[in-house]
């Protein structure tokens, strides 16, 4: 824990708490005794981490090794999570993965020396030299990130994301306390801002430090800094990765905007599903505020932040800034007509401002470095850097950060490509008030708005899916149709009415049963959902409108064709009994959730009224039988 | 203002700390959904009274998330996955076939209460794909079960609705059949 240092100026102050810090750190980073860090994230927890570290402490246990324990967090190499980095006396880092409870042994003789470092589990070294171990910065993932390493998310690895110390020995704080030593003020701050052209990095890309000056010169003294953190977006989690990998950088970016903004008060409203990011962050501002960083008088002066964090409960649409701020003030989470602007009328009807986790995080290097460092990365019209995760039928799903404009192509590549035997279809991104686009467009794509929005499609909040030629597209709109037909909040009858519709002409295109109307149907459902009053509504049909015009043939096959290329809509394909020998047979009947495979051995059949299409029985028994599409039942000619 | 009875109490004395008008009720009804597994009718009315709102505003908001529940959990939740990662490799098919082995509609649980499976969003570990989570209650456990197919959904839900607990359905053996 740090504490507060009660004299000085504010860089004083700061500077003793830094002179306390770095010897830790630095006896962390060149340990006496070898150190084992196993990667604490959602991801690696989601790996198998806790039975990894687990294991490799009872093994130390064990046989009294001569090694000590701690924790980071994962580079983004999520495909060999959980991730293990071996740091040496020398000062030699090694990263290793993926790392089970079963390597754990191998693991702790290789922090002994009692086997060489050079394992085939070791992916790279992130510090020093290992003879035969290439450095992490090598690796293919890492081909697009900036030459001079990473800016937002440095500390990532390199530092315990729960010790405050690690933090401000790596110049954490730094930039918010030099601004209170008054060396800048709050206007300059946000000119600094408006310099680096930091945009919103939600989606928006509205300059941050213009929204501030909105906030900075609205009436009264009581106003917000709000941090939107309920990244609902499926495919997302570049928010998570800050909160739970540097959350005091989240912390001192508040603290910037606060100061800039003439706010006393911020809250953190974090979606429900990210605890551990909820943890983190909870204790970055408890461990704040004992240092005397936030709270009243920040490292003595009449600067005064309360941060609160907001537990979110699952409601999708709370991500819309004014969704997120009733949510906070006791009520249903639903976004109302805008203006006012929360800069007019925000949290509690008092001025606020509400930036996305990435922004404010990267607050703290515009003030440090200043614009011109900042603007070196980037295109023209979006500057820095940027997170993105992907995922999908992708060789290495994970996060990175990259400068804004990189080619789409590159980004596959680093990525390693397609798994095997699969060709890229489609791009998913934006969530699902975002877009679908073809895999024809990717020498049209790089990373930043522009591309994206001459295509009618969104870039979003950071995240992207790569979708295989397995996959159809149909069959995807249909799960993002319900997905905002379901999370549309009911204010605007256009929006919950609307979306309805949409959802059931797609379910019934994917049941089989297309009508000719349908497209006229879909266009007339998305004409009317612009007129809804929050972008929920008025984005909601865009992954369909997408589909409509870039997958317009396999719309078609669905449609008329009654047919779905890719095997999985369920109304177009049947399952079939293809070999009564097969004695894996008798298991897929077993298998079978609705006792859909009947007959005695020899004479087995699929129930095609019972068979809902699951895949059980061709997960156990794939050469007895085969999905395929359905034959076209002939149609009643006046009905259709 | 109704009688003081100790399960009153209780709820009262876990947020006695929350204040009206200070952005609480989220804090509220997750410290009194973590303690009981729900938010009973009598939990909301006392939250009312603490938050200075009336327990109608208190469902109203409570009703609108999809974390809220009000009426008693399952012993152990599937959490589905419905991400997009998840999606392109038959997660829909793996809803379906732990739906029909349980016999239960999204949201629902099986008669005995052992066995509930509900609706997850997207946490970003779709190297995982496609997965669901196991939560059990009484340990307040939560684990991810990922690169699942449909037959060993199957598996597992038959494993749990059979009586088996998280931790040995969290076993491979059972995956495996």
């Amino acid at each position: 824990m740090v504490s507060a240092n009660p004299t000085g100026s504010p860089l004083e102050r700061y500077e003793a708490m830094t002179a306390a810090a770095a010897p830790v750190y630095a006896a962390w980073r060149t340990p006496e005794r070898p150190r084992i860090d196993v990667a604490i994230d959602t991801s690696s927890l989601a790996n198998g981490a806790r039975a990894t570290r687990d294991a490799i402490t009872a093994v130390v246990a064990q046989t009294n090794a001569a090694v000590d324990l701690g924790q980071n967090h994962g580079y983004g190499m999520q495909w060999l999570q959980p991730l293990v980095t071996v740091t040496f006396p020398d000062g030699a880092s090694v990263v290793y993965g993926p790392i089970t409870a079963a390597e754990a042994t191998t693991i702790v003789d290789i922090a002994t020396g009692r086997v060489p470092a050079t394992s085939t589990l070791a992916v790279g070294t992130i510090a020093g030299e290992r003879a035969g171990i290439p450095s992490l910065r090598e690796h293919p993932f890492f081909a697009l990130e900036p030459a001079t390493g990473r800016r937002l998310i440095h500390r990532l690895g390199f530092t315990d994301p729960e010790n405050m110390q690690h933090y401000l020995a790596t110049g954490g704080y730094h930039a918010a306390a030099r601004m209170l030593d008054r060396h800048q003020s709050p206007a300059q701050v946000r000119q600094e801002l408006i310099d680096s052209a930091l945009g919103g990095r939600g989606g928006g890309n509205f300059p941050a430090g213009t929204k501030w000056n909105f906030l900075a010169t609205a009436p009264g003294d009581e106003h917000y800094v709000i941090c939107n953190a309920d990244e609902g977006d499926p495919g997302a989690w570049v928010n998570r990765v800050i909160m739970e990998g540097d959350p005091h950088l989240l912390v001192e970016g508040l603290l910037i905007a606060a100061y800039a903004t003439g706010s006393r008060g911020g809250f953190i409203y974090i979606r429900d599903e990210y605890p551990l990011a909820i943890a983190r962050m909870e204790q970055a501002v408890r461990e704040a505020e004992a240092a005397g960083l936030l709270g009243d008088g920040i490292l003595g002066t009449g600067v005064n932040l309360e941060l609160r964090v907001i537990r979110g409960a699952g409601a999708y649409v709370c991500g819309e800034e004014t969704g997120l701020i009733s949510s906070i003030q006791d009520s249903r989470g639903m976004p109302r007509v805008k203006p006012p602007f929360p800069a007019g009328s925000g949290v509690f009807f008092k001025p606020s401002n509400v930036n996305n986790v990435e922004t404010y995080a990267n607050a703290p290097m515009v003030i440090e470095h200043g614009a011109q460092w900042y603007i070196e990365y980037g295109t023209e019209r979006m500057r820095g850097t940027r997170l993105f995760s992907f995922s999908g039928d992708i060789q290495r799903v994970g996060f990175m950060e990259v400068p804004f404009g990189v080619p789409l192509a590159g980004v596959i590549d680093a990525c390693g490509g397609m798994l095997p035997g699969q060709q890229l279809k489609a791009i998913q991104s934006g969530g699902p008030l975002g877009s679908m686009l073809p895999a024809r467009e990717v020498p049209n794509l790089s990373m930043e708005n522009a591309p994206f929005s001459a295509l009618d499609a969104l870039m979003g909040g950071g995240g992207i899916v790569f979708l295989g030629d397995q996959v159809c597209t149909i069959h995807m709109a249909e799960m993002f149709a319900q997905f905002v037909e379901e999370e549309s909040c009911g204010r605007c009858t256009t929006c919950h009415g609307g979306n309805q519709r949409q959802t059931e002409i797609i379910r019934r295109t994917i049941a089989g049963d297309g009508r000719r109307e349908d497209r006229h149907n879909l266009a007339l459902v998305d004409r009317t959902l612009q007129f809804s009053n929050c972008v929920h509504g008025q984005f909601s049909p865009k992954i369909v409108r997408n589909t409509l015009r870039f997958f317009s043939d396999e719309y078609e096959r669905h449609s008329s064709g009654r047919t779905c290329d890719a095997l999985e809509c369920e109304g177009l394909i049947q399952f079939r009994v293809t070999n009564q020998r097969d004695p894996q047979l008798a298991e897929a009947q077993a298998i079978c959730p609705t006792a859909a495979i009947v007959g005695a051995p020899g004479n087995r059949s699929v129930n095609d009224a019972l068979c809902i299409r699951c895949g059980a029985c061709t997960d156990v028994a794939p050469n007895a039988l085969v999905r395929e599409a359905k034959p076209a039942t002939p149609r009643i000619l006046a009905l259709s | 203002m109704p009688l003081e009875t100790e399960s009153r109490a209780q709820i009262r004395a876990l947020i006695a700390d929350l204040r009206p008008d200070h952005g609480d009720l989220l804090a509220a009804l997750h410290r009194v959904q973590h303690e009981y597994g729900f938010l009973s009718r009598e939990a909301m009315e006392v939250v009312g009274e603490q938050l200075h709102l009336f327990a109608a505003q208190v469902f109203g908001a409570a009703s609108y998330y999809e974390e809220f529940r009000f009426d008693p959990p399952a012993a152990v939740d599937i959490r589905w996955c419905s991400g997009p990662a998840c999606r392109a490799r038959n997660g829909g098919g793996i809803r379906d076939a732990m739906l029909a082995t349980l016999a239960v509609p999204m949201d629902g649980q099986t008669a005995d209460g052992r066995v509930g499976i509900r609706l997850g969003q997207c946490i970003g570990t779709c190297e995982l794909a496609p997965q669901i989570w196991i939560e059990e209650r009484a340990t307040h456990t939560n684990e991810v079960v990922g690169n699942l197919n449909a037959a060993q959904a199957v598996r597992l839900a038959r494993a749990l609705r059979d009586g088996a607990t998280a931790r040995e359905v969290l076993g491979q053996d059972v995956l495996r059949g």
